[in-house]
């Protein structure tokens, strides 16, 4: 009895989580329409601290619930998770981006870390996991409650590009002083 | 001419965003009015600022520069602002303007004049953010509107 019992729950909780990422999958989809990932890849500027800050902020939030509006707090809760998902997909859009160029650049290097290669594969994985939880969280709570993963994927999304900068720029003073030798 | 005769350039886009601010964006009530006077010295098919009175004082270039420099720092600002501070930027504007409130927020939601008012280039999470605060300031505008309308002829 119990056994079955854990078992119509356990399928139940399958169904829910396969409807949850299938929201999450159409949500992205739509959202690919209306931002195309080129776009954000080839954005000119990093997106600023404050402004990750204010998508996943809770005291707009605490503002627009002291409105008592529902119409207002129903608007604010879909453009919130519009904007967070579009900053989720800039992020990984970045973050794959310097990642096919640090790949390039690892396969004309003669003489390549293997730990710092680990690290900045490993933060990769990391990060992407992040993204990927943080669509499906939005998708599920909105933005508002997010702000600690968010802040946290923009470090590691910073960290990453920093080593691949670093590394970048030892490639190049290597090449320099081999040229010159 | 030697090299010191060479003025600096960078000083001089200092100097002339400095005018600017001192001339110009000091006597606008508002950063989002600011902001809108900004885009508007931008040529629609050049993209290129153009201020008379600076690129006299200046050169065109350098205007431009100091142009575009205060375009970007303003819309930095509201963008990361809080909505309760974008509603009162937007309520500045509106109370600001000559026409009439209601036509204001009635256009603004129909025409989202406020789009092309982006610098060019800025981070897309960000321009979406100002985009999306200025949607919502709008309707919490036209609430606080409609609730007033209400007040007055109940009393």
């Amino acid at each position: 009895m119990i056994g079955s019992a854990s078992l119509v729950a356990g399928a139940v909780l399958l169904l829910l989580l396969l409807a949850v990422v299938t929201k999450g999958w159409l949500a992205a989809r739509q959202l690919q329409d209306v931002a195309p990932a080129s776009r954000e890849e080839d954005a000119m500027e990093p997106c600023a601290q404050e402004v990750v800050s204010r998508i996943f902020s809770r005291a707009d939030w605490e503002f627009v619930r002291g409105l008592k509006a529902g119409r207002i707090e129903r608007l604010f809760e879909q453009e919130r998770k519009r904007v967070a998902l579009v900053w989720v997909r800039q992020t990984s859009a970045t973050i794959r981006k310097v990642m096919r160029e640090h790949a390039q650049a690892a396969r004309q290097s003669a003489n390549l870390n293997f730990s710092t290669e680990i690290n900045i594969f490993a933060q990769f994985l990391t990060l992407m996991a992040v993204c990927g939880t943080l669509s499906i969280a939005i998708q599920i709570t909105g933005p508002v409650w997010l702000g600690g993963l968010a802040h946290y994927a923009q470090r590691l999304s910073q960290q990453v590009t920093k080593l691949q900068e670093s590394f970048h720029a030892g490639s190049l003073a290597k090449a320099e002083g081999t040229g010159r030798g | 001419m030697t090299y010191m005769d060479v003025p600096d350039k960078k000083v001089t886009v200092k100097e002339a965003y400095d005018d600017l601010l001192r001339r110009s964006l000091s006597k606008i009530r508002g950063d989002m009015a600011r902001l809108i006077y900004l885009a508007s010295t931008r040529d629609y098919n050049t993209g290129k600022y153009q201020h008379d009175g600076l690129a006299a004082r200046f050169q065109a270039e350098i205007a431009g520069q100091a142009l575009e420099m205060a375009h970007r720092e303003i819309f930095h600002r509201l963008a990361a602002c809080s909505l309760q501070e974008l509603v009162g930027e937007v309520e500045i504007y509106v109370s600001s303007s000559r026409q009439s409130r209601e036509e204001i927020l009635e256009v603004w939601q129909k025409l989202e004049p406020y789009r092309v008012a982006l610098p060019v280039d800025v981070n897309v999470a960000a321009a979406q953010l100002f985009v999306s605060n200025v949607k919502l300031a709008l309707a919490i505008l036209c609430l606080r509107q409609q609730l007033e309308a209400m007040e007055t002829s109940a009393s």
